[in-house]
């Protein structure tokens, strides 16, 4: 094996660059290539049409040559997977065929549903790369459907745990692992015909890239690889040297763990650009493990990372693990992002989006005229089930965001995804044909931007009503953010207004939601959604007048009046 | 290939489609055809068919008179949004609801920008233009509150003083039930009567009220306009003695008449891309090539297109200005790809290509317009491909001391490279990136790129199809006899067509086929009403029936032909469903599945015109007969030969090296390859 990391600085002028620049293309093609095969041939709904599955080619020490990936969650989520595999499983051993899975996040996983598939990429004189998906499984078992409980407390609750473990020697698959696997999990035939599907993916890598091997030879190949990853880490350093020098803070606070529903939890980053292209974030002061399942293991605080430095660097900068060199993180133990078994992991979705926006607005200390201020950065997921009085079941699902930060020249943007989630709200038409659920009203939460220079985005207000065709009630559970601690504004800019939820029962009574709930709704019952709005960036009394103007018109700063 | 119907022995067929930079031409009459481009008018569109017109008569002796028939495609759809240079529109929704044109659907397409840019089209109608009525229909079609006629007069007066020009309707589940729609549309009408009114359940009736509002009110947008120019347009026509009634282009894929155009605008959107797909499968099917896969390489990117048995396939949306809009188009993929992309090194010492481009304006350094950094088009006239007399029949003359001081300063020099290495390399990275981007087209539809003929067209994808050819292990490539004006050749060969859908939403479990068809039998109805309209008398007609499907649980769905005539058309529904599923998708499942829209589309064919023989007057004089060139693998000069395409004769054949020069366009045979000049006119290539 060759040592990637040597540096070889001189032979970059003397490697051909078309050479390199074509290779490059054709990496990210191919990653391209097997994520649209795992997204198009996975018969998970959360694939499908949440797009929650990446696809990564990595050289043979681990780090990533190529991503596709259809959501920031999933940057770099594969790094600790494959680290530990080839820690397990030395890739000189390696043979043709050989297949690995991993899903434990104590052994370099996320949370369970997500299963990692490694293969080794072959030429004809050995390995070359290694081929690598993680796909968001449908149900890994655990104590409920879909493996996500929002009240778990260990994650024995959470489903199957598997570390790094060989499943196919040579291309024959282990038959006791499979028959264990089938027997762990609710749609055992779905389940392995989702990892087949990974399987796929990764053998087309195999074929597109010994294609390449053998038009370039090993030894070409290997070193593009390695001046691929010096050219992005170069490039990045550069970005990053641009920056000043010094540290910056940012602290905010998660609602609360969905058990402890009155303590929130806090979410500390410290940013320091060193002045030589290096870029570290500790999240010393971060809360210590939590008993619910908002605990995030590191790879999440790593996807946050390379999100914000590739967010804060130069975009047109390729896309790889030379990116990640520059950045060190240092996760407290046993805290929120670095918790210790068995806490459970399963929601860390919205912690992972926290982490995210402190770093951003830590590196706004860095950078104040290219971060806006902190956004919503809320993904409100909701799930109601029942049965119809004609005895049909139905299941339905709602992802509502709020506004985007203000920034230097421009308002937030109303009601968007940002951050490491990119979901899809639901049609008020579709909802109502799939559930008997009504939507009375679904508008811009009017005045819910921060005040500023240039405004916060605004949330959105939704109102639902149960109608009468169902059995009983029906089970309803939300999992919201920004609640109890709104976005702030930046550079003088006021915070957007909070998150409100609430249930108007039949009989006039009205319960507030504290952020996160599971409970039941019955016909005649309404449930209004307000998500939050984003911080403003700059002082109000700066904002001009032709902006207050049109936003009175256009309804941004309060209800429209007639 | 000609049909039953008369051919126009007498007259001449003319198709003009206009581009970002040049306007290209057709006609095709009693002595071959002639082909030209002529500069653009953004400004105003239709003096550039003027200007064709113009030339068309001096140059040509092709009178006005004698254009007994006139297809158009024209960007005035597009560009209006593009500039922002749309109607003044008021919106009318269901009350709560009357931010969905802005909230959308929240996802955002730029996942790691710092600074958010609104998904939505919320500036076609600001807040303050965005009316409701009380009024609600439910997930049955069924009335839970009654249109309340004072709230449609509180809503109309709040826009009178806003000045409206155009108003879109836009109601929960009016594709259930339209009459609401339809009563409100009436009352602005009494009451507002210069507003031009677009009803979502008349534009685009079909589920998810953001997607069918957004298209709504781009038709209500761009309806003034649309109406203006093509008005104008047809008035100038006639003025000028030209019999033949006007045709526009839809993105579908057909024509449509003046009349029924102006009735649907927003399906005006994008008609080049897909007259050059119509284009390219017409050409293939004369030499009996079904299977292709197209590249048009223009300036700023390359359109890549796949046609299967003939057809090129539709998809339910595409891409304007930005924004995903619900409207049926051909499927064309844009890669940021083409001529004018910019050739720069990066920070870390890396030759890059695009996605930046010169465009037309200043274009490529060799354009002598102001450009400083390098293109392809440099590149290639380093290179030796391109004849420096010009571009386009002598529209743009190249000045290749500008090509070679743009690379040698910017790219050469920098990585210590000749000024050739340095083309050669920007050529090659270019075509790994259409080869990448042809790979993705068909492996992603479920198609081995190898199984296609390779179809360049534009000015410059003969330069590139050998290339893409070989990455891909592409066989053959077909180089049709005018690639540079392939689309207004295909406005040519489009059939008048009009299509026509209406949501269903039912699970095919429970659905009968006499609901189906009583369903399609309504659809039938309103096309053939736009059909009336089209003076389409005693040509040939055709009918095809889709239906939307998808798995119960899915948001997707995939349009299959239904053959509704047949008694077991549910069943070969739900088998081609799957079938095509699995070609699409990897997988089937067997799971029950829903019809969610059905669609009926009419058409009748035109008397298809061949583009085989050129005109008696030969526009393309003799200049060069030899010229060193460049080839890949290799920086040394090879002596090649330059042929004229027009000189060639039907059986010719050309062993690479060679380069084969035509006044729009031009084709490359690198060594190891060989044209051959087919009857119709155009060479098939082949590795030799």
């Amino acid at each position: 094996m060759m040592a990637i990391h040597a540096k070889t600085q001189s032979s970059q002028s003397t490697f051909d660059p078309v050479t390199l620049e074509v290779l490059r293309h054709r990496l990210d093609c191919i990653a391209e290539e097997m994520e649209t095969a795992l997204l198009k041939s996975s018969c998970s709904p959360i694939v499908k049409e949440g797009l929650d599955a990446s696809a990564s080619i990595f050289t043979l020490d681990g780090t990533t040559l190529a991503q596709a990936c259809a959501i920031p969650i999933h940057l770099g989520t594969l790094i600790p997977a494959v680290a530990e595999i080839i820690r397990v499983f030395p890739v000189a051993t390696m043979k043709p065929g050989d297949t690995y899975i991993l899903n434990d996040p104590y052994c370099g996983g996320t949370h369970l549903p997500d299963v990692a598939v490694v293969m080794p990429v072959l030429s004809r004189a050995g390995p070359v790369a290694l081929a690598a998906t993680m796909t968001h499984h449908q149900d890994v078992g655990g104590k409920s459907a879909g493996s996500v409980p929002t009240d778990s407390t260990e994650i024995f609750q959470e489903g199957i745990r598997l570390p790094a473990v060989q499943w196919a020697r040579e291309g024959v698959f282990d038959e006791t692992l499979t028959r264990i696997l089938r027997q762990n999990v609710r749609i055992p035939d779905i389940f392995i015909g989702d990892l087949n599907a990974q399987v796929a993916a990764c053998k087309i890598a195999g074929v597109r890239l010994r294609e390449t091997a053998d038009r370039l030879g090993d030894e070409t190949l290997l070193t593009a690889f390695r001046l691929l990853l010096d050219r992005s880490e170069a490039m990045t350093r550069a970005a990053l040297k641009l920056l000043p020098q010094g540290t910056w803070r940012h602290v905010d606070y998660l609602d609360n763990d969905g058990i402890d529903l009155d303590r929130r939890i806090r979410v500390e980053v410290a940013v320091t650009l060193p002045g030589d292209g290096t870029i570290s974030f500790d999240l010393t002061g971060t809360s210590g493990q939590v008993k619910g399942p908002v605990n995030c293991v590191p790879s999440g605080s790593l996807a946050a990372a390379c999100f914000a430095v590739r967010a804060i660097t130069d975009p047109m900068i390729p896309n790889n693990g030379g990116c990640f060199r520059p950045i060190s993180l240092r996760l407290p133990p046993a805290s929120l992002v670095d918790p210790q078994a068995p806490a459970p992991v399963n929601a860390r979705t919205a912690t992972i989006k926290r982490i995210t926006g402190c770093m951003l607005a830590a590196l706004a200390g860095a950078a104040p005229d290219r971060v806006p201020a902190p956004s919503a950065g809320q993904l409100l997921v909701m799930a109601f089930g029942g049965r119809r009085k004609g005895g049909e079941n139905f299941v339905t699902g709602e992802l509502l965001a709020g506004g985007s930060g203000a920034g230097n020249g421009f308002d937030g943007v109303d009601a968007i995804e940002t951050d490491a989630t990119n979901c899809m709200n639901l049609p008020a038409e579709a909802m109502e044909l799939e559930a008997p659920i009504r939507v009375n009203r679904w508008t811009l939460r009017a005045g819910s931007g921060g005040d500023g220079t240039w405004r916060g985005g605004l949330g959105q207000v939704k109102e639902y009503e149960i109608l009468d065709d169902i059995e009983g009630s029906l089970s309803f559970s939300h999992r919201g953010e920004r609640h109890f601690v709104p976005a702030v504004g930046a550079k003088g800019g006021a915070a957007g207004t909070a998150a409100r939820s609430w249930i108007m029962r039949r009989d006039g009574s009205s319960e507030t939601i504290p952020s996160k709930i599971v409970t039941q709704l019955s016909p005649g019952d309404k449930l209004v959604i307000e998500t939050a709005g984003a911080g403003g960036y700059g002082p109000p009394s700066a904002r001009s007048d032709d902006a207050r103007r049109a936003d009175k018109a256009n309804g941004k700063l309060g209800p429209n009046i007639d | 290939m000609t049909s039953g119907s008369p051919a126009p022995h007498h007259g001449w067929s003319v198709g003009i489609d206009i581009g970002g930079t040049f306007t290209d031409v057709i006609a095709i009459g009693p002595r071959g055809s002639v082909v030209l481009k002529v500069a653009s008018t953004p400004g105003n569109p239709s003096d550039a068919v003027a200007a064709a017109l113009t030339e068309l008569s001096t140059k040509h002796g092709i009178s006005p008179r004698d254009i007994t028939r006139f297809a158009h495609g024209t960007t005035v759809a597009t560009n209006a949004v593009i500039e922002r240079k749309g109607a003044r529109v008021g919106l009318i929704a269901t009350e709560g609801f009357r931010d969905i044109l802005e909230i959308g659907r929240q996802m955002r397409r730029q996942m790691y920008d710092l600074r958010l840019q609104p998904e939505t089209p919320g500036w076609l109608v600001p807040g303050e233009r965005r009316v409701e009525v009380r009024e609600r229909i439910d997930a049955h079609g069924a009335v839970v509150v009654p249109l309340d006629q004072a709230s449609i007069d509180a809503a109309i007066e709040k826009l009178r003083p806003l000045k409206v020009e155009a108003i879109a309707i836009s109601l929960l589940f009016s594709f259930l039930d339209p009459s609401h729609e339809q009563r409100i549309r009436a009352r602005v009408q009494e009451v507002l009567p210069c507003v031009e009114v677009s009803l979502s359940s008349e534009v685009d009736p079909a589920f998810r009220e953001y997607e069918r509002t957004v298209v709504t009110t781009f038709d209500a947008y761009i309806k003034p306009v649309v109406d203006r120019y093509l008005v104008n347009l047809a008035k100038g026509l006639a003025a000028s003695g030209v019999p033949a009634p006007l045709q526009v282009m839809q993105s579908r894929g057909g024509l449509a008449g003046v009349e029924t155009a102006r009735q649907r605008p927003v399906r005006l959107f994008l008609s080049g891309p897909a007259a050059g797909a119509i284009g390219s499968a017409a050409v293939g099917k004369v030499d009996g090539y079904e299977d292709l896969i197209t590249i048009d390489v223009g300036g700023t990117s390359s359109d890549i297109a796949l046609v299967e048995g003939g057809t090129v396939h539709a998809r339910p949306e595409t891409q304007i200005a930005g924004y995903a809009v619900r409207v049926p188009m051909l499927d064309v993929t844009t890669l940021g790809a083409g001529g004018g992309s910019i050739a720069w090194i990066d920070a870390g010492g890396g030759l890059r290509v695009g996605p930046h481009s010169a465009g037309s304006d200043p274009g490529p350094a060799c354009y002598g317009r102001g450009g400083r950094l390098p293109t392809v088009t440099d590149a290639s006239v380093v290179l030796g491909y391109l004849d420096t007399s010009g571009l386009a029949g002598g529209a743009v003359s190249l000045d290749p001391a500008l090509a070679h001081a743009s690379i040698e300063e910017t790219i050469a020099r920098p990585l210590g490279i000749d000024v050739v290495t340095a083309a050669l390399g920007i050529h090659r990275i270019t075509n790994g990136r259409m080869a990448d981007g042809v790979r993705l087209v068909s492996v992603n539809r479920g198609h081995d790129p190898r199984r296609f003929v390779l179809l360049p067209l534009g000015g410059a994808g003969g330069l590139h199809a050998t290339a893409v050819a070989d990455e891909l292990s592409i066989e053959r490539i077909l180089v049709p006899r005018y690639p540079g004006v392939l689309a207004a050749a295909g406005l040519l060969t489009a059939p008048i067509s009009h299509e026509v859908a209406g949501a269903f939403h039912a699970p095919m479990a429970s659905t009968k086929l006499s609901d189906v068809r009583r369903e399609v039998a309504v659809l039938d109805r309103r096309a053939d009403d736009l059909m009336r309209q089209e003076a389409v008398d005693g040509l040939p007609r055709h009918r095809k029936a889709f239906a939307d499907i998808g798995y119960v649980a899915q948001s997707h769905f995939i349009e299959v032909p239904l053959d509704d005539d047949k008694d077991d058309a549910l069943s070969r529904l739900y088998a081609d469903f799957e079938t095509k599923h699995t070609q699409l998708n990897g997988h089937k499942t067997g799971a029950p599945a829903k019809i969610v829209n059905l669609r009926v589309v009419h058409s009748a064919v035109l008397a298809e015109s061949r583009i085989d023989r050129p005109a008696t007057q030969a526009a393309e004089p003799v200049r060069e007969r030899v010229r060193d060139v460049r080839f890949a693998g290799s920086a040394a000069p090879v002596e090649t030969a330059i042929h004229q395409r027009s000189a060639l004769k039907s059986g010719d054949r050309i062993v690479g090296p060679a380069i084969i020069a035509q006044s729009d366009s031009t084709t490359l045979v690198p060594p190891m390859w060989s044209a051959r000049v087919l009857a119709s006119g155009a060479l098939l290539m082949e590795r030799t």
